[in-house]
């Protein structure tokens, strides 16, 4: 038992580097989590696309019902008239869309003179044919209704419009998913969750590996009465039971910030399958790295480069499915891939049909043999070495 | 003049701090272009719905609402949906495999079936109430003015567009951006473990070396300016090789005025210096816990400046001002950003301006410290 309790007196030496990881995810998760807007359950939601409406037709009725019908059917951001504020705005997303009304719009509109809403977007994106379809779609009933409807003063005119613009397709939600959909704040929590667990395994077992590693320790430690194979089995004990530490203090957190959604959704058993694999390939990576790196700046910086570089490429950080194919491609050659891809099947589970989980189960046994293959990697490296 | 070749090869030879101060940001710089590849302007891009259509009866014998179907599903650079007629087996069987967004399904009234929300199943339901709102409009005139049917459905058949696209300037709103910019930040602030190890290399309680140049007959003013204009020669070169990779190999777009993107480099990297300087007088600790406090401050500020979170900057702009013009992160991303966005150039100089305030104060704080330093024994 020698090995095993020195390898937590080692442990506590590294505590600190390893608790800053966790403390900065957590906080992290948990301001996400406060910052989620709630959902609400059931029922189809219409997208609402966050717009800035500037009126400089003032109080034409005909421009204040198009300004009022935007925001009734989108999210309207309040923003004054200031060219550089609006440009912020669109850059960071704020607003998707930014409509102005010219000045004497709705006076030329109505004299069947040719005339425009100006529009600031996204060029050629999605949200802005959406909203693009909703001005269209106003202007063309004021058309129509001002041509054929008879004479009416604007304030009947924008009255009608709205009269018009006023009925609902009926929308049926057609789903028997456990889960709705990718809303849930614990979706993504998982998907950081490979991060959280790489940085810290890799950082503790990689510390560990270092410090038996080191050259006058390693030839003492072989001197020491106690078998080799029973103190691989200690440091492959001690391993296991920190990496587990790090698994189930993750596991636990994300109860406590998602709790209820989180059970009810039945899916937490896959989460910690997908979780408890991709932990175990962290431990394997913390193998690699403690027995081939020598100082404590290699070490961070090995560290600091896997755990990112596998969070980018991996779809972490970016969700895979806004990413290019050719890095995707490369993605495959990495386990945090496939922990993501499973995470990431597990929250489009409509339901629990052994055809709908076997992909899953796929991609955890991906994660299991790279894994081994680290694993092995390193025996033989460290074999070799030894040899010499 | 040697003194200052000296400070530099010595410094140079640091190869832990060289790379996390130049390899370390060309590793991110690269990860950036790999996972934003598609966020750059194309993620957002348009493509038609595809929705699938029950081909009831009640479909077949609505003609107007065909046509309605049939006039957006026309392949054309305006096509909105991807139209799929079939039976209602077929349907929703496409529905539960994702192919499409959504099914029609036409009975008494037009219904849609989805199995999520989102934009897409927005955009159809839009489609479906642009109909139902049309067929409103023109039972409602057709009640009042019967006699104007043959000229309204003429006019029915035009679409018409009555939006028209403007812009501010000429650049993108390309999100994406802020990343590379927030990380130019971020190195140059790393330049600040360069002024930590000048002042370490300064103060003779805390390293051999600067006992023995504190003996020396230079004056420390000297000393100081040189190490620092060497620290400031590293820390913009590897600043310079970034922005190369950045504009050459990655195509990561600056604008078109390179020598005001090199301005904010080059003050960019004073205030990494200044602030590795001033962390160096002030925190008397160990040397691993002043870097612990160099790294956490310039990340703290680069993740105020959006480094982890693209629109962290603008929310911190919004939410608390004040931090926006004293972070230097902040100021060296919106210079950049300034440059990108903006034809005037008001902004960029307030940036620079304040930039060049605070270090110039961090300077003058750092040397006021060291200026006095008198060791009675060490």
């Amino acid at each position: 038992m020698q090995v095993f309790r020195a390898y937590f007196k080692v442990m506590r030496a590294s505590a600190g580097v390893i608790a800053i990881y966790v403390v900065i995810f957590l906080g992290l998760s948990m301001a996400f989590s406060f910052a989620e807007a709630p959902s609400e359950a059931g029922g189809f939601a219409q997208t609402r696309t966050p717009i800035a409406v500037i009126n400089r037709d003032g109080n034409a009725p005909l421009a204040q019902g198009l300004a009022g019908y935007l925001a009734d059917t989108g999210r309207v951001v309040p923003y004054p008239d200031d060219p550089e504020k609006l440009q912020d705005a669109l850059f960071f997303r704020n607003v998707e869309y930014i409509a102005i009304i010219p000045a004497g719009f709705s006076a030329d509109f109505l004299s069947g003179r040719d005339c425009a809403v100006q529009k600031v977007t996204v060029p050629g994106s999605i949200s802005s044919r959406y909203v693009d379809m909703r001005i269209d779609k106003y202007l063309s009933t004021a058309r129509l209704r001002f041509m054929y409807g008879g004479g009416q003063s604007q304030e009947q005119l924008a009255a009608a419009i709205r009269a018009d613009l006023a009925p609902e397709t009926p929308v049926t939600v057609v789903s028997s998913s456990a889960s709705n959909g990718s809303e849930n704040g614990f979706v993504f929590y998982y998907r950081y969750f490979a991060y959280a667990v790489l940085a810290t395994v890799m950082m503790g077992v990689s510390s560990i590996m270092m410090a038996f590693n080191k050259p006058d320790l390693l030839r003492r430690n072989l001197c020491a009465p106690i078998p080799a194979r029973s103190r691989s089995l200690q440091l492959a004990a001690g391993h296991t039971v920190f990496a587990l530490g790090c698994w189930s203090l993750l596991v636990l957190f994300s109860f406590v910030l998602y709790g209820r959604s989180l059970l009810s959704s039945g899916l937490v058993w896959l989460y910690c399958l997908n979780t408890l694999a991709f932990t175990v390939v962290s431990a394997s990576i913390g193998f690699l790295v403690g027995s081939s790196v020598k100082s404590i700046g290699a070490q961070a910086g090995a560290v600091n480069v896997i755990a990112n570089g596998m969070s980018f490429i991996g779809g972490v950080w970016v969700p895979q499915s806004i990413m290019s194919k050719q890095v995707l491609d490369v993605g495959r050659f990495l386990p945090a891939y496939w922990y993501v891809k499973a995470n990431d099947a597990i929250s489009r589970l409509s339901r629990l049909s052994a055809s709908a989980l076997r992909p899953i189960y796929g991609d955890v046994l991906i994660q299991l043999a790279f894994a081994a293959a680290i694993f092995a990697t390193t025996l033989l490296l460290t074999k070799e070495r030894q040899a010499e | 003049m040697h003194m200052f070749g000296y400070r530099l090869k010595c410094l140079a030879r640091d190869r832990e701090v060289v790379f996390w101060t130049l390899i370390f940001p060309l590793i991110l710089a690269t990860m950036f272009h790999f996972a934003f590849d598609q966020l750059m302007g194309r993620q957002e891009a348009f493509s038609p719905i595809g929705v699938a259509v029950v081909a009831s009866d009640a479909y077949q014998q609505n003609i107007t609402f065909r046509q309605a179907l049939g006039a957006i599903s026309e392949p054309s650079g305006s096509q909105l949906i991807e139209l799929a007629v079939t039976d209602e087996r077929e349907a929703f069987r496409l529905l539960e495999d994702g192919a499409v967004a959504g099914v029609i399904t036409v009975g008494d009234h037009v219904g849609l079936t989805v199995s999520q929300s989102g934009i897409e199943q927005s955009i159809l339901k839009a489609v479906l109430d642009e109909y139902t709102h049309k067929y409103a409009t023109v039972t409602g005139i057709l009640r009042a003015n019967p006699a104007v049917a043959g000229e309204l459905i003429r006019e029915l058949g035009q679409t018409r567009s009555y939006t028209q696209q403007a812009s501010f300037s000429s650049a993108q709103p390309d999100t994406a951006l802020n990343f590379f910019y927030a990380l130019i930040a971020m190195t140059c602030l790393y330049g600040g473990f360069w002024g930590l190890r000048n002042t370490t290399d300064m103060q003779a309680d805390l390293s051999a070396q600067a006992a023995r140049r504190s003996v020396a007959p230079t004056h420390k003013l000297v000393v100081v300016l040189y190490d620092s204009a060497a620290a400031l020669t590293i820390s913009l070169a590897e600043v310079a090789v970034l922005l190369a990779y950045l504009m050459l190999v990655l195509r990561v777009s600056f604008g078109n005025e390179v020598w005001y993107v090199l301005l904010t480099s080059l003050v960019g990297c004073i205030a990494g210096v200044s602030l590795g300087a001033f962390i160096g007088t002030y925190v008397r600790k160990s040397e691993s816990a002043k870097t612990g406090i160099l790294i956490g401050t310039s990340l703290t500020m680069s993740f105020l400046a959006g480094l982890m979170i693209g629109t962290m900057k603008d929310m911190v702009a919004r939410k608390a001002p004040v931090l926006s013009y004293i972070n230097p992160a902040a100021l060296i991303t919106d210079a950049f950003y300034s440059l990108y966005i903006f034809e005037s150039h008001r902004r960029f100089f307030l940036n620079i301006g304040l930039l060049l305030l605070i270090s110039s104060s961090m300077c003058i704080l750092s040397f006021l410290r060291l200026r006095r330093d008198r060791y009675a024994g060490l």
